[in-house]
């Protein structure tokens, strides 16, 4: 028994310097080592704002106005649906239909559904 | 205080022992489900932030600024999974290319990742992004915003931890659960030896049925007090053996010197009286020292000086030794053994247990009739000394080995009743037997022994004072 007793505190020992050791590794953020807070003030990220939506409307037209193929009627759908979301102010939903319309004409044959 | 005490006790401990294997085992699993789970999901986007980085610096070393402005540009324009953040800045640190407004003023080294906060349409996000340099002193910021990553690896960790406090939880009452299972064991066998130290000496422990650890050292414990319950039952015995057959020749030497100093008229009368009572008191001085050795038998404390033997010359020595005795009294003696016969153990002993066996025979065999010694090996060593006497019933052959023992045809003829005693004392001891059986007529006394290979194992797996 006291054998026994012997083991267990030797396991248990152990276990908790495991535990303690990789405690940083949960706590941790990304898997690699450092990870430093940049900055206090948020950046403003500029592909989410009307005027990245008119952009990618121009991109879009300049795109159908080249194409030599019809144009699949998904792009169309997908345009006017984009434009429609950023005028009414869901900025990152328009802008991610008129991503796709952008995928669907320069790179027909990739998944543009999200 | 409390804390010292609750560590004394064993059950505790084993409890304690059993909620930290747990929550050690517990814990290990969660720290490899999370390296597993939100671990991977950090891995995947430094994987792909540096793939990025390799496929823009492959188009910078094509077709230089132009073609990186324009693969940023396209990237973002493509990018489905709206995770991306890109920003190329000139020597100056103005904005060149990316959907960052300018550069973040704590990135100050190419190497390290760093979490950006940013906002995307009013809502703030989190990015993790790095620092690259290009040739020329542009500086190129390649990130992703991990802000989902980060709150389903929030959300991970949290569930891990809540999980991890279930189970110490949970460790915590099966740790109770054991030790109260423990206490109820220990329980059972602390109650029963209470109860035999204030006397009751029936009592036993209980078993369970189970056959585990626990019922072992019950039934070593009770094994134990049942020694216990025969050797006081023996010192009884003896007590009152002593007390009632000793009496009457220690009263009879008194009454007898008693007798002389009244009524003794000549000095010869007188010696003859005292002659007299030294003979009874030489008798009472032979019983007390067969009981002595008896015990000391008993006790195994000759244990240690055991040998291997062979007992063939011995068993010959006491055939002639008797054979004359034997004559005498118009009995014979016949002797049968094989040439060896092995037997470990310690000769003096054996000796005296076989001539012990022999003079009772003898004693106890009519005129005309044979003692026979016989001595067989065959998985174990015989010794049987048979008579045609009168024998012992077998409803008395029982009684037959306890001391101061006489049976009903033995009352005529001298003898303590402790001459079977020792016989069996030396068995046990030697780790063998007594057997009395019917002769037809008279009566077969077997002393068997085991062999010396036998022997010597039992030995060797026994403590060397173990009580037979």
């Amino acid at each position: 028994m006291h054998e026994a007793m012997s083991f267990a505190r030797s396991f248990s020992t152990a276990g908790l310097w495991i535990a303690l050791a990789a405690w940083p590794i949960i706590t941790a953020g990304p898997a690699a080592a450092q990870t430093a807070l940049a900055s206090s003030d948020p950046m403003e990220v500029t592909t989410d704002t009307p005027a990245y939506c008119l952009q990618l409307l121009d991109r879009v037209s300049e795109l159908v106005r080249l194409a030599s193929a019809p144009v699949p009627r998904e792009v169309t759908e997908l345009t006017t649906e984009g434009q429609r979301m950023c005028a009414h102010g869901q900025t990152r939903m328009g802008i991610m239909r008129l991503r796709s319309a952008v995928m669907m004409m320069e790179k027909p044959d990739s998944p543009s559904d999200r | 205080m409390i804390g010292r005490g609750l560590f004394r006790s064993a059950g505790f401990r084993f409890g304690a022992v059993y909620a930290l294997l747990l929550a050690i085992s517990a814990a290990a699993l969660a720290m490899f489900l999370w390296w597993a789970t939100a671990g991977l999901l950090d891995r995947q986007t430094e994987a792909a932030i540096n793939a990025d980085a390799q496929g823009l610096a492959e188009r910078w070393a094509d077709g230089g600024l132009a073609a990186l402005i324009v693969t940023i540009e396209d990237r973002l324009a493509q990018n489905l999974d709206d995770d991306a953040i890109y920003l190329l800045v000139d020597p100056t640190m103005k904005r060149v290319a990316g959907n960052l407004a300018s550069w973040p003023p704590a990135v100050t080294t190419a190497g390290p990742w760093y979490e950006l906060p940013v906002m995307r349409a009013g809502m703030k996000s989190l990015a993790n992004v790095q620092r690259y340099e290009l040739p020329g002193g542009f500086h190129l910021l390649i990130g992703r915003d991990v802000q989902v990553r980060a709150q389903l690896r929030k959300m991970l960790t949290d569930a891990l931890l809540w999980a991890v406090v279930v189970v110490i939880l949970m460790a915590t009452v099966g740790a109770l659960v054991v030790r109260n299972l423990f206490r109820r064991t220990l329980a059972n066998i602390s109650a029963t030896s209470s109860a035999i130290a204030a006397g009751d000496f029936a009592q036993r422990v209980k078993l369970t049925g189970r056959g585990d650890e626990f019922d072992q050292i019950a039934d070593v414990i009770n094994d134990m007090l049942d020694r216990i319950g025969r050797l006081m039952d023996g010192v009884r015995q003896v007590s009152n053996a002593i007390a009632h057959d000793l009496r009457t020749p220690i009263t009879r030497a008194r009454t007898r010197l008693e007798d002389a100093a009244l009524h003794a008229e000549t000095p010869d009368d007188l010696r003859a009286a005292i002659e007299r009572a030294i003979m009874d008191l030489d008798g009472i001085v032979a019983v007390f020292q067969a009981l002595l050795r008896i015990a000391e038998i008993e006790a195994g404390s000759r244990r240690s000086s055991f040998d291997r033997l062979d007992i063939a010359p011995l068993l010959a020595d006491i055939a002639e030794l008797y054979g004359a005795v034997a004559e005498e009294r118009g009995i014979a003696l016949r002797l049968e053994t094989p040439r060896h016969v092995p037997a470990y153990g310690d000769k003096a002993m054996i000796q005296q247990a076989v001539a012990n066996l022999v003079d009772n025979a003898v004693k106890f065999s009519p005129p005309g009739g044979t003692v026979r010694i016989v001595a067989t090996v065959s998985g174990m060593t015989s010794v049987a000394v048979s008579d045609q006497g009168p024998g012992i019933p077998p409803a008395d052959q029982d009684k037959a080995t306890n001391r101061f023992y006489r049976g009903e045809s033995a009352r005529s003829t001298p003898g303590s009743g402790l001459g079977l005693s020792l016989v069996l004392a030396v068995a046990r001891l030697h780790g063998g037997e007594l057997r009395l059986e019917d002769n037809r007529p008279g009566l077969r006394a077997i002393m068997l022994l085991p062999l010396p290979e036998d022997a010597e194992s039992a030995a060797t797996s026994q403590p060397k004072h173990d009580v037979t």
